[in-house]
């Protein structure tokens, strides 16, 4: 009886199930595209488009004349490594990076450790307060500190008793002072996120250690930092694309200057593409910024992949 | 007999739905608030054979700014030609600039902008962005050439007419003549001109230093792109050297003339009768002056004035740039209108009507020239602001027009050449970059 019906499903009740089931994975498939297909549809035209004619004009020669565009071959590629300001800008920052990353990690892991424990109407005090300069806007953020950092009547000056020195003016602050407003602006989001990322720490963990004699700091880094670190390892990819992508503050305090202190890839892409009207070079250099940003995030993942396997 | 519908059939019209809303949101004419897409939005021409064009304007005096008489204007021009409707936005100097170029690029531009012959004929003209406007010149030219020669000539580049100018006025500097006064350094400016030496200058500016009336006796401002003019006239003026030649097409910063004035100007850095601030743009050595701080401004003008009238509690007092004969030479300024060739001659024939009408027509011209602040660029508007409450202010400034000098922002490279001017003052004021250095490499940046 078994043996007839394996063989009548291999005769004629195979197919049919095959059959049915070849429509039932076509529907999924396509209603799995279509729930894809908005964020598609923006990801395409928001994104792999315009980076496309990026890539197409990087190699053009094109000012705000377009139809006067001509092809320049690797020539804009070639005078970027020739530019001294773009050799500065990319020092720049890179110099963001290397120093807002992990200063931005570190200090938000130690206050979202501090405010941690709290009671919840103090820790939600707290990430208000540290998360306010991320909900103001920039202009609003900038204009303070313009304000603060003003030669003849800043605050900073008037505490200091420098009144007369230029904080944004000089070579030598100019670009600290951006990184410090960065800073501020920075810190919001990643507290937030390692607050949460804590209270999601494995308490039987934490506790089993202690019993087991563990030191504080031992429960920290072989448990609490092990489990956050998915949390960590977002921290670090969105803090570098944000300090790659720096420009709001530059171009609000800066403008660059003081001869090109402060000036960084995004700013002078900007600054070339708007001032200068160089669409092709501006686009090159574009290029070159993304494959930075995506050389580091990718360099990040992997450290932070090993350290958590 | 209802029937229900399932969970994914729910949520394929969703999705659907979803992607054609997203599609609507993304294509189409967009109505938002911003300067690039109102106008864009906003320009077709409507099926009753009306007209809707857009204005674009920067700020001079009340045709942009905080306080912009845009909408009178436009009233005053609907009740002669009802059928062309008339949207505007107002631009700054800071972000102007580039919400223009985001608009050419985007293909977007508006029908009409309002600004000088440096961006309309100079920047945009050059790259054939722009409609000739010789057909207006036509009746006119004579007119404008009567007041000045360096109108027409600034107006027009390869033949064509790329501006349809308005007004115009000269830049120039002002002291605060309280501080002045009480610090005894009225003695070196000739108030009867409005003129003073550089020798003269130098002694003012130390005896103000000395005084300790104000926190600062001037600032030379080394940052930004916008109020360039001031510190060129002050370097050119000082030594009587020039910023291009002759022919517009070549700067020539890097003059013996120049750059003696540049480290004369350093050497006061060096002394303190002046400060330079690289993290300083026009508007915050303005405001500086505007709050007392500084006793003097490189960058003034009526409109200026104006702007600022409501703050300072001194007497500002304008006067031409110190130069080595007295005799100055002051930067002017020309401000009109250009039409960007959108390709539809609907909307840039009815571009050239509202131009002409508020340059031309005998009801509207002389008050479209006193809502800019400046003076007439047309010899048969006469004095526009005689029996009016501007006269006495606009005298003031009509005493320094004589002193109008050579109209060189129509050379090459201009867009350029203002952030490498800067770059060139940071270089000397703050790097200390020997001047003839700094100078050169500023003319090998900026020349064609």
């Amino acid at each position: 009886m078994a043996q007839t019906s394996v063989k009548d499903q291999k005769a004629g009740g195979a197919p049919q199930t095959h059959s049915s089931s070849r429509v039932l994975a076509r529907r999924e498939t396509i209603s799995a595209y279509l729930f894809m297909l908005p964020s598609l549809l923006f990801f395409v035209g928001f994104v792999l488009v315009p980076m496309g004619m990026c890539l197409v004009y990087s190699f053009l020669d094109m000012g705000i004349d377009t139809s006067a565009a001509a092809f320049n071959g690797l020539n804009n590629y070639i005078e970027m490594f020739q530019d001294k300001t773009f050799i500065r800008s990319l020092w720049n920052t890179v110099l963001i990076v290397i120093v807002s990353v992990p200063v931005v990690t570190a200090f938000s892991l130690w206050v979202g450790s501090a405010i941690y424990p709290m009671r919840s109407k103090l820790r939600s005090f707290f990430r208000c307060v540290f998360y306010l300069p991320v909900v103001t806007g920039s202009v609003a953020v900038t204009v303070v500190w313009k304000w603060m950092f003003n030669p003849y009547n800043g605050l900073l000056n008037q505490i200091f008793g420098t009144v007369g020195f230029d904080w944004l003016g000089d070579t030598r602050t100019a670009i600290w002072c951006i990184i410090m407003i960065l800073f501020t602006t920075s810190i919001g989001q990643p507290i937030v996120l390692y607050v949460a990322a804590l209270g999601n720490v494995d308490r039987s963990l934490e506790e089993a250690a202690a019993i087991d004699g563990a030191t504080k700091f031992q429960i920290f880094w072989k448990i609490k930092w092990a489990q956050i670190m998915p949390t960590t390892l977002y921290v670090l990819v969105i803090t570098t694309i944000n300090s790659f992508q720096c420009f709001a503050l530059i171009q609000l305090l800066t403008r660059g200057g003081p001869l090109g202190s402060t000036s960084t890839l995004m700013y002078y892409i900007f600054d070339m593409a708007y001032n200068y009207q160089r669409f092709g070079y501006a686009n090159a250099m574009g290029v070159v910024l993304a494959i930075f940003i995506a050389i580091f995030s990718a360099i990040q993942f992997k450290v932070a992949q090993s350290d958590n396997g | 007999m209802k029937k229900a519908i399932s969970r994914r059939d729910f949520l394929k019209v969703t999705g659907v739905v979803g992607a054609a809303g997203l599609l609507a949101a993304c294509g189409g004419n967009s109505s938002s608030s911003t300067a690039a897409s109102t106008a864009a939005g906003s320009t077709a021409p409507a099926g009753d054979g009306s007209v809707e064009i857009s204005l674009w304007t920067y700020p001079i005096g009340s045709w942009g700014g905080t306080e912009s008489k845009l909408d009178d204007i436009i009233a005053a021009f609907n009740k002669v030609h009802p059928e062309i409707k008339v949207t505007y936005e107002t631009l700054d100097y800071q972000n102007g600039d580039n919400l223009v170029t985001s608009a050419i690029t985007a293909k977007e531009t508006p029908d009409i902008i309002m600004e000088g012959p440096e961006r309309l004929v100079s920047n945009w003209g050059a790259n054939n962005l722009m409609v000739d406007l010789s057909d207006l010149w036509a009746d006119t030219e004579d007119d404008i050439a009567a007041v000045s020669e360096s109108v027409v000539s600034a107006c027009q580049l390869n033949g064509a007419y790329y501006e349809y100018p308005l007004c115009m006025t000269t830049h120039c500097m002002a002291i605060n003549y309280d501080v002045f006064e009480k610090a005894g350094a009225l003695q070196y400016l000739d108030e009867a001109t409005r003129t003073w030496t550089t020798d003269d200058f130098v002694k003012a500016m130390e005896t103000i230093r000395d005084s300790g009336l104000a926190a600062v006796p001037g600032i030379i401002y080394c940052g930004g792109q916008g109020g360039d003019q001031g510190t060129r006239a002050l370097v050119n003026n000082l030594y009587s050297g020039t910023y291009t030649n002759a022919d517009h097409t070549e700067y020539t910063a890097n003059s013996a003339e120049n750059v003696k004035a540049l480290e004369l100007l350093k050497s006061m850095v060096d002394n303190r009768s002046l400060n330079a601030n690289a993290g300083f743009q026009a508007s915050d050595e303005l405001q500086q002056f505007a709050n007392g701080t500084a006793a003097v401004t490189f960058c003034w003008n009526a409109s200026n004035k104006a702007q600022y009238a409501s703050q300072v509690t001194f007497t500002p007092y304008a006067m031409a740039f110190p130069s080595d004969d007295g005799v100055p030479e002051l930067c002017g300024g020309i401000w009109g209108f250009g039409v960007f060739n959108n390709g539809d001659d609907a909307r840039i024939e009815a571009a050239k009507t509202f131009i002409q009408f508020v340059c031309d027509d005998a009801s509207q011209a002389a008050e479209s020239v006193r809502l800019t602040g400046f003076f007439p660029v047309r010899d048969s508007l006469g004095d526009v602001y005689d029996g009016t409450d501007q006269a006495e202010q606009m005298g003031e400034f009509a005493s320094l027009m004589p002193y109008l000098g050579d109209y060189y922002n129509v050379a090459p490279n201009w867009t350029a050449q203002r952030q490498n001017w800067f770059n060139m003052l940071q270089e000397i004021m703050v790097n200390g970059t020997p001047a003839q250095e700094a100078a050169d490499a500023f003319v090998a940046a900026s020349n064609p």
